[in-house]
């Protein structure tokens, strides 16, 4: 029993008690293991004995032996959600004030820091304008394509409905959907995994300060304009809006950057935004203006960023972003209109554009709000549901689908069975609503309705996303009948449950919004056949929005940013009120059982996302038990040879070096006088920046702050740099480079202390040095990010490599 | 066509009894309100309102004009309700009553030197000859009237005479079949049906059609679709199940054999460097003890 319950808590530390009782008997374990990857660190100090870590401790004598030969091969797991990936590197938000940036500053005049207030500006104008101007490319490449699509495929239904064959039509629309979906899944699982999805937990992250390798990339960019269109027009349950905020990210990533890596293309411009700190901040306008284009919420797009990158923030920066975002929707608005030959006539500022709400009926009343209440939990609850099964397809998918070749094949069997479903659906449905110029159909079908009346099953299926969420909020009471929005609820659901994680980029806020529109639609019809005056109130088209709300918010569990971007889009802010409170009831009945959408796929991913706080009933951990060591550390002058080899270690692929004052005995640990990190060290190895060059030169150039900039953000990996074998012998003078005042935490602070730390100050590194100001350990993101309250109380992470 | 005209006498016939009903009513009306006021007074107040007027003779014709139009084009309307006929049957009415108005809206000054529209239509709050007329330019307006009307001189377009000759067509074979089996008539009138839903349909891209053509369109089919029954039938459910069946048949083979011969990705685990110490221990055991 008791040896269950341990080989449980191997993978995770689940009981602290267990473990910490059975530390009593402990065996020494790895202390030779530490012993062999030592060139420079640290084995444990006077102190500090070496036991096993507090996990592998609970092992009991018997199974040691199987332990030892388990470490000597790697363990192997399949892929689950309580995992941290090695891939995932922190960025640096933290200037590095070193000698060369206190130079920089100094030569700089109160003219040139002027000169990058306004450059700011700029660069977040351009953002928004290219953001505004990619919307309306998606916009009306969409428009176009899924017009045609819809055109051919209505006439050869008509054609069949006629004649009889049309199961033809079934195959032709299936095959036209996987074809366009396939083209749009090549491109994703073949070029650039990283552009599928609807690109939000991706950007969640990165402005939480995780650097996702190629997220930001022109390439990714382009597959991701190009995936989205080719999905929406292939007819999947998805939206565009959602890679519409990653398109935003990567825009205001390139953009400020003045070059592109991809294209190898310099413009020489912009140089001083070239660091981590400057691009994300950039990159959360850009998230902003993406929002703004997307829905036409400039206010929603700057607190989607607030509320997804909070931690840095301040008032110029909010207004810059601001003014991003309505640059954006502007953009989108302005060239819309030309496309739409009305030239100024700014009606459409965003890509879903719910249409007003203006008719008397749609006033609401006091006594509405608990029933608005309700349909917030009904949201939540099915949002739970959908969270929950996308989380089991998408661990099937992480496990069983990773084949480029299975991923496209995935997708194009959805399409297919999007269009068969949806098909079958129209075809024996019996709604007909008589045409009327007021709903003014783009494609109605008639099939087997009478002449002069459409299927209204067609309207809700055969119709790109928008426009069906559109057409449940606006059209007139009794367009649609119960059954029919009943059973597109329920097909639509699952749909959109699966198609979501595909390798197509697309998003989930449309096909959201559309279950809810629906049942909340049906929630209206069923209220005003219930009560006999509910008629004159219940408007089917308000209870849409509502259910509409409650259903995104329970699956993705925005708060403010999602309220505001409602609020815009309907262009109604007499609906502030229910919307927020659906909102709010959403994400409590949600929360209860699962997390939001995006959550759970971060933690897919495994990426080390810090929250807001540090897990609850953390405080006895403190900062000795969370960090890493012992640390590789660096003498201020190294030897070139230790550098290379410290740096070329492919089993510590460490970022940062505490620089440490050289000390008298190996085993004692030096006194830390500064950190630098990989990407300098690269840098300066790469320029060959000697002590003994620089003495034999004395001509050569100084190293500036400039050639660090121009290596960002791709630096060459080490195995690209050759240093032959008397360079090995040389100096490394690392004083002027590193960073001279890392941020350090004594031994005993706690993990809460540490976190708050981390997510204030967007740290990477934070060095644990002892009450001599000696070195012993180093946490990273990963240390922290580690620790998450599970359902048995405080649980930990494994490290993996993925 | 015969029926129409009867309808039309009847209901003709059916509102000059209420408007002389009506009328009745009124003159009945007023003695009896008079009585309730000092008499003298109020018939001191009508022989004042009677001597004087403030419009001319020649805005007085012309408000009669406008008065008999009025009544004349509403007479018109009242029976042309259903089936709607209100352009084809009423178009030279309005003509007139349009003349007259702008006639009287015009600001031309009349023989006796004064602008009858200042007279006639802005002189009161109310500004009655104004609001009726709006209200039956507002009724023209919206039936799109003027689509079926040529303009330079008030006939009806060629295109809607087109039209009403390829129903008036339509109808002459579904009376033809009407008796007996409907199949008969589904089969030999599908032609002219459809060459008359061609028509339309190219009608409504071109935007030529007014209320008249809507109607008798959408009586049109009814009766084709509702009354004979001629709506395609559902008759392919078999290959429609099975296609859609086989689709969703895929997806499961897909995942099952992906499941069975796809090899379950494995993440290899690293072991973090990590020096929990004695201390630490303690402190855990203290804090939980």
């Amino acid at each position: 029993m008791a040896n269950i319950t341990k080989k449980v808590s191997w993978s995770s530390r689940a009981d602290d008690s267990a473990a910490a009782q059975a530390g009593e008997a402990t065996p020494l374990l790895n202390g030779s293991e530490q012993e062999r990857h030592t060139s420079r660190q640290q084995s444990g100090g006077g102190s500090i004995c070496q036991i096993g870590r507090l996990t592998t401790v609970e092992l009991e004598e018997e199974i040691t032996a199987d332990e030892e030969s388990i470490r000597g091969q790697t363990r192997e797991i399949p892929h689950n959600e309580k995992l941290l990936s090695l891939k995932y590197e922190g960025l640096d938000y933290d200037n590095i004030e070193n000698q060369l940036f206190l130079e920089e500053e100094r030569r700089m005049s109160p003219m040139g820091f002027r000169c990058l207030e306004v450059s700011r500006w700029v660069v977040c104008g351009l953002i928004g304008f290219l953001t505004g101007l990619i919307a309306c490319f998606i916009d009306i490449a969409v428009e176009n394509l899924a017009g045609l699509k819809y055109e051919v495929i209505k006439r050869n239904i008509e054609n069949f409905t006629e004649t009889g064959g049309l199961s033809i039509s079934l195959i032709l629309w299936g095959g036209f959907n996987a074809a366009v979906v396939m083209l749009g899944s090549i491109l994703v699982a073949f070029f650039e995994p990283i552009a599928g999805g609807s690109g939000i937990p991706q950007i969640k992250c990165y402005l939480n300060g995780v650097k996702i390798p190629r997220v930001v990339r022109l390439k990714t960019l382009v597959v991701k304009v190009f995936g989205v269109i080719c999905s929406v027009v292939g007819g999947l349950a998805v939206g565009k809006e959602g890679p519409m905020i990653h398109s935003g990210a990567v825009v205001a990533a390139g953009v400020s950057q003045g070059r592109s890596t991809s294209l190898k293309r310099d413009f020489k411009m912009f140089e001083y935004f070239r660091r981590d700190t400057e691009k994300r901040d950039f990159v959360s306008a850009g998230a902003a203006a993406g929002v703004s284009a997307a829905f036409g919420a400039p206010v929603g797009g700057v607190l989607f960023s607030l509320e997804e990158g909070a931690s840095f923030w301040n008032q110029m920066l909010t207004w810059r972003i601001f003014f991003a975002s309505m640059i954006s929707t502007f953009t989108l608005n302005f060239f819309l209109s030309i496309y739409n030959k009305k030239t100024g006539e700014l009606s459409s500022p965003g890509l879903i554009n719910f249409g007003r709400f203006e008719s008397e009926s749609v006033e609401y009343y006091l006594y509405e709000i608990p029933l608005f209440i309700a349909m917030g939990a009904i949201g939540g609850l099915l949002g739970a549901l959908f969270n929950f099964l996308n989380y089991w397809i998408t661990i099937f998918r992480i496990r069983y689908i990773h084949r480029p070749c299975l991923q496209v094949m995935e997708a194009m069997l959805v399409a297919a069975v999007t269009a068969a479903v949806s098909f079958t659906m129209i075809y024996f449905s019996n709604d007909c609503q008589p045409l009327a110029p007021e709903n003014s159909e783009e494609y109605p079908l008639q099939l087997f309705c009478s002449d002069g009346e459409y299927n209204a099953m067609a309207t809700a299926f055969f119709n790109t996303p928008e426009r069906s969420v559109r057409s449940l909020f606006h059209n007139q009471p009794g367009s649609y009948n119960p059954l029919t929005l009943g059973l597109f609820t329920l097909t639509y659901f699952f749909l959109a449950c699966w198609t979501y994680g595909l390798a197509v980029s697309a998003g989930v806020f449309i096909p959201s919004l559309l279950i809810g529109a629906a049942w909340g639609r049906l929630c209206g019809i069923l209220l005003a056949s219930v009560s006999p005056n509910a008629s004159i109130w219940a408007d089917p088209g308000k209870y849409a929005l509502i259910g509409a709300a409650a259903q995104l918010g329970g699956i993705v569990r925005m708060t403010l940013s999602l309220t505001v971007i409602m609020v815009e889009a309907t262009g109604n802010v007499t609906y502030g009120l229910p919307i927020m409170l659906v909102l709010m009831t959403a994400k409590i009945v949600g929360d209860y059982f699962i997390e939001g959408l995006y959550d759970i796929h971060i933690k897919l991913q495994s990426v080390p996302f810090l929250h807001w706080e540090a897990p609850a009933t953390s405080h006895w951990l403190t900062a000795r038990e969370v960090m890493s060591s012992p640390v590789t550390c660096l003498n201020r002058i190294e030897k070139v040879g230790t550098i290379v080899d410290t740096l070329s270690n492919t089993s510590t692929n460490h970022n940062g070096f505490p620089v440490v004052v050289e000390s008298a005995g190996n085993d004692e640990p030096g006194k830390l006088c500064g950190l630098i990190l990989r990407s300098q060290l690269i840098v300066l190895l790469k320029h060959k920046v000697f002590v003994e060059l620089v003495r034999s030169r004395l001509t050569q150039r100084k190293l500036q702050l400039k050639d660090f900039r121009d290596a960002y953000p791709r630096f060459p990996p080490i195995q690209s740099i050759h240093v032959s074998q008397d360079e090995r012998e040389c100096m490394m003078d690392l004083t002027e480079f590193m960073n001279p005042t890392p941020y350090t935490v004594p031994q005993d602070t706690s993990l809460p202390r540490v976190f708050k730390l981390f997510r204030a100050l967007g740290l990477r590194h934070l060095v644990v040095v002892d009450d001599e100001n000696r070195v012993v350990g180093l946490v990273t993101r990963k240390d922290l990010a580690r620790y998450h309250m599970g359902k048995h109380g405080l649980e930990e992470l494994q490290l993996a490599q993925t | 066509m015969s029926f129409n005209q009867n309808t039309l006498l009847v209901v003709l016939s059916c509102i000059c009894i209420s408007v002389c009903v009506s009328g009745e009513v009124v003159s009945a009306g007023s003695p009896v309100f008079k009585t309730h006021v000092d008499p003298l007074y109020s018939l001191n107040l009508l022989t004042a309102l009677n001597d004087y007027s403030d419009i001319s003779q020649y805005c007085k014709d012309l408000l009669d004009l406008f008065g008999n139009q009025y009544v004349a084009y509403v007479n018109c309307l009242v029976p042309a309700a259903r089936p709607v006929k209100v352009c084809q049957n009423c178009f030279v009415n309005f003509e007139n009553l349009n003349k007259t108005y702008t006639n009287i809206s015009s600001d031309e000054v009349g023989p006796a030197g004064e602008v009858c529209r200042d007279s006639l239509l802005r002189s009161d709050r109310l500004m009655l000859v104004f609001l009726l007329f709006s209200n039956l330019d507002g009724i023209w307006e919206k039936s799109n009237c003027k689509n079926c009307i040529s303009s330079d001189s008030p006939s009806l377009t060629n295109d809607t005479l087109y039209f009403l000759a390829m129903l008036n067509q339509t109808y002459n074979c579904f009376d033809q079949y009407q008796q007996g089996n409907h199949t008969e008539l589904c089969k030999n009138c599908k032609n002219t049906y459809r060459d008359l839903n061609i028509l339309y349909s190219e009608m409504e891209k071109n935007y030529t059609m007014c209320i008249d053509i809507e109607d008798a369109m959408n009586v049109t089919r009814r009766r084709w679709s509702k009354t004979f029954n001629c709506s395609f039938p559902r008759e392919e459910n078999v290959p429609i199940i099975a296609v859609s069946s086989f689709m969703l048949f895929l997806p499961i083979i897909f995942y099952l054999s992906s499941f069975l011969h796809s090899e379950q990705k494995k993440r290899k685990l690293i072991q973090p460097k990590r020096v929990p110490q004695y201390s630490s221990l303690m402190n855990i055991q203290d804090k939980l003890s």
